[in-house]
């Protein structure tokens, strides 16, 4: 091999390997943020603590939105810019390079909301594919899934407000050595209003032996009649799905 | 990321949302609330005890004093009611004019005069807030035999309300006592649990002591000092009939019936020694339980008739102890301070009620037949002498003021509802009759 297809040879594998690098590097391109996208930051002079003028919006459009989802970040390229033209328009990302050296030197205040509007900017690029938004959330709020165990403390209210309201109807039977050691499970089913709806229904029992059967329904019963009595309750009816439908659990070990 | 959002906002179905679960620790240990407006009549027609309407007001009444004697539960003022009970309610009650007053249960029932002069009397209670029928019962019974027909209705409703059965018709043999201390004239008298039916059963003449009911209810024990003997006799209660039990020369006190009937077990002073001693009624033939030195007396059977519990100083002082019911085995079972006396044994058998002797006073209490658990019921003076309703709950016995009257009084087993028992003098020594069949 003489030297001259030595160097074709080198330099065909150079450019070889070079594309090969160049494309992976694309390919990685598209998974990455882009380069361009990084945020720019304004050096300035902290005098006294930062003032920020408005308090960082949540971005409440964190989850995907219908159609009009890309109009607030578009919305957002309109605003005027103060921070100093470092912030490149997403079209031209090609040009974000060459910001960083632009000029820093601007006293204004870090705009908080401005940097939302970067943030924002970057949701509609990420997007692969419409989704079907017929079911899902339009706002945080909404997108937390309900189900009580998800959501202790709202369930735990209203399980004091249900104890509350129940516990002062109960009249366990009293004496009867056989009863303090049972318990009852009630299940009840209420009506937007806090009405019973049917007669609540016994789910299980503790403590029953054979000899105690009569205890046993007496006992059941005046947890049955504790709900009866007292309905109906006053609970909220924006939280109805948490309480609609309860399991309450008898249990008078800590009285007496 | 936009997966994740969908899963989860998917998941926020609401028909996937569990029941939710409340946890209630504690109620209200109260009385239950109950109405108990008089039972209608389904006729007017009379009777030798009355019409069948005042039977049935006078009826009610006995109900409603039984349960609230009970302590378990609050008849409403009859002041409160809304509305009267007639025939046709008695099936169909219009529920929400007991709702209004709080009732959570309503008894009620009609009076019906047979043909041949009985009665029938139909007692029915009701769960007002779910509108439930909880129980329904006839009772047959002579016109005069009213107030059973009624303790029937209470023990009924009891027995369904509170799982325990009942013990309303039942009846109480004590000592009436009278005059003063140094001179008392006690008498032999029997009445109905609530005080009703009073008779004296014998005249006064002799010291009697300690009389106790026979299972079948017919008979009644006791001791008696006729002629300065002082013996064990049986009164038999229809006939009047009173008859000693052999003639045992010595001294001989607190007879009790084995639970079949047959036997009778009391203690008698021997030569110094007093020991208990079991009597078959029958054959009349004497076995001897115990023969330690010392006093051994007050037996009392379990409900089984397997052991005898008795209280015995043999180790010093006044002690309770459980043996065989052939006398063999015997254990001391009370311990701590002071003395125990009276056993009596429950007839549900968990529990020996006694007398508690120490720090100046007597009091009631009850152990487990090992001995553990004991807890005292009552805390006065002097009580003593306990005896146990038919259903092991209530325990009747006498206190003693301080130089003052003694009378009968009853507690629940949980320590409450303390109550007197009316006497129309005052009374001792009392002992329940098992619930009347």
């Amino acid at each position: 091999m003489t030297e001259r297809q030595a160097l074709i040879g080198a330099g065909v594998a150079h450019m070889l390997l070079f594309a090969a690098l160049s494309i992976g590097w694309e390919w990685r391109q598209e998974v990455l943020p882009p380069a361009d996208e990084i945020i720019a930051i304004e050096f300035v002079d902290i005098a006294d603590a930062p003032r920020v003028t408005q308090a960082p919006k949540p971005s409440k459009e964190a989850a995907p939105q219908e159609t009009s989802a890309p109009a607030p970040a578009e919305a957002a390229v309109p605003e005027p810019m103060a921070v100093p033209d470092a912030v490149p328009p997403p079209e031209k990302p090609k040009e974000a390079p060459k910001k960083a050296e632009a000029p820093p030197a601007d006293a204004k205040p870090l705009d908080m909301s401005k940097l939302s509007n970067l943030i924002d900017k970057a949701l509609p690029k990420a997007r692969t594919k419409p989704l079907d938004v017929s079911k899902l959330a339009t706002t945080i709020e909404a997108a937390a899934p309900r189900a009580a165990a998800i959501d202790p403390r709202a369930a735990a209210t209203i399980a004091q407000a249900i104890r509350s309201q129940v516990a002062p109807c109960w009249n366990p039977p009293i004496g009867g050595a056989d009863v303090r050691r049972m318990t009852v499970l009630i299940r009840a089913d209420f009506s937007r209003d806090g009405r019973l709806i049917g007669v609540p229904s016994i789910v299980s029992q503790t403590g029953v032996t054979v000899g105690n059967a009569d205890y046993a329904r007496a006992f059941a019963e005046t947890a049955r009649r504790a709900l009866l009595r007292c309905s109906p309750l006053k609970l909220p009816a924006q939280q109805y799905d948490l309480w609609k439908s309860a399991e309450i659990n008898f249990d008078p070990e800590s009285m007496t | 990321m936009r997966i994740l959002f969908l899963a989860m906002a998917l998941l926020a179905n609401p028909a996937l949302a569990a029941p939710i679960r409340v946890d209630i620790n504690s109620g209200i240990a109260q009385p239950l609330p109950v109405a108990v407006p008089g039972f209608a009549a389904t006729a007017s027609q009379t009777t030798e005890a009355g019409s069948s309407a005042e039977l049935g007001g006078r009826i009610a009444q006995v109900i409603a004093g039984d349960l609230r004697s009970s302590g378990l539960f609050r008849p409403i003022d009859p002041a409160a009611y809304t509305t009267t009970v007639d025939a046709a309610d008695v099936l169909r009650p219009q529920f929400a004019n007991w709702r209004t007053i709080a009732a959570q249960a309503l008894i009620t029932g009609n009076v019906t005069v047979n043909a041949d002069g009985s009665i029938t009397v139909g007692c029915y209670a009701y769960d007002v807030f779910s509108a439930e029928e909880l129980t329904r019962q006839g009772f047959v019974t002579t016109a005069a035999g009213w107030r059973r027909a009624a303790h029937k209705c209470a023990d009924l409703v009891y027995s369904r309300l509170t799982g325990e059965s009942g013990y309303f018709d039942s009846r109480i043999v004590y000592i009436s006592e009278t005059g003063p201390r140094t001179r008392r004239i006690k008498r032999l008298a029997v009445m109905d649990q609530d005080g009703a039916g009073h008779r004296f059963l014998t005249q006064g003449q002799n010291l009697v002591l300690t009389p106790r009911f026979a299972p079948n209810q017919q008979t009644i024990t006791y001791l008696s000092f006729e002629g300065n003997r002082p013996r064990v006799w049986l009164y038999t209660l229809g006939s009047g009939r009173q008859e000693a039990i052999g003639d045992f020369p010595n001294m001989s006190f607190a007879p009790r019936f084995s639970p079949d009937g047959s036997n009778l077990i009391f203690s008698m002073a021997v030569g110094g020694n007093t020991d208990i001693y079991r009597l078959d009624i029958a054959t009349r033939r004497l076995t001897r339980l115990t023969s330690q030195s010392g006093i051994d007396t007050a037996p009392s059977y379990s409900p089984d008739g397997s052991r005898i519990v008795f209280e015995s100083d043999r180790g010093g002082s006044q002690q309770l102890y459980v043996m065989a019911a052939d006398g063999s085995g015997p254990q001391r079972i009370s311990f701590g301070e002071g003395r125990a006396a009276t056993p009596v044994w429950s007839p549900r058998g968990d529990l020996i009620a006694f007398t508690r002797i120490g720090g100046g006073r007597f009091s009631i209490g009850v152990m487990r037949p090992d001995g553990g658990g004991e807890r005292l019921l009552t805390n006065a003076y002097q009580d003593e002498g306990p005896t146990w309703s038919p259903n092991g709950r209530v325990i009747l016995y006498f206190r003693s003021a301080r130089g003052g009257p003694v009378n009968l009084w009853s507690v629940d087993l949980s320590g409450q509802n303390e109550r007197k028992v009316p006497t129309p003098l005052d009374g001792s020594d009392p002992a329940w009759s098992p619930l009347l069949p």
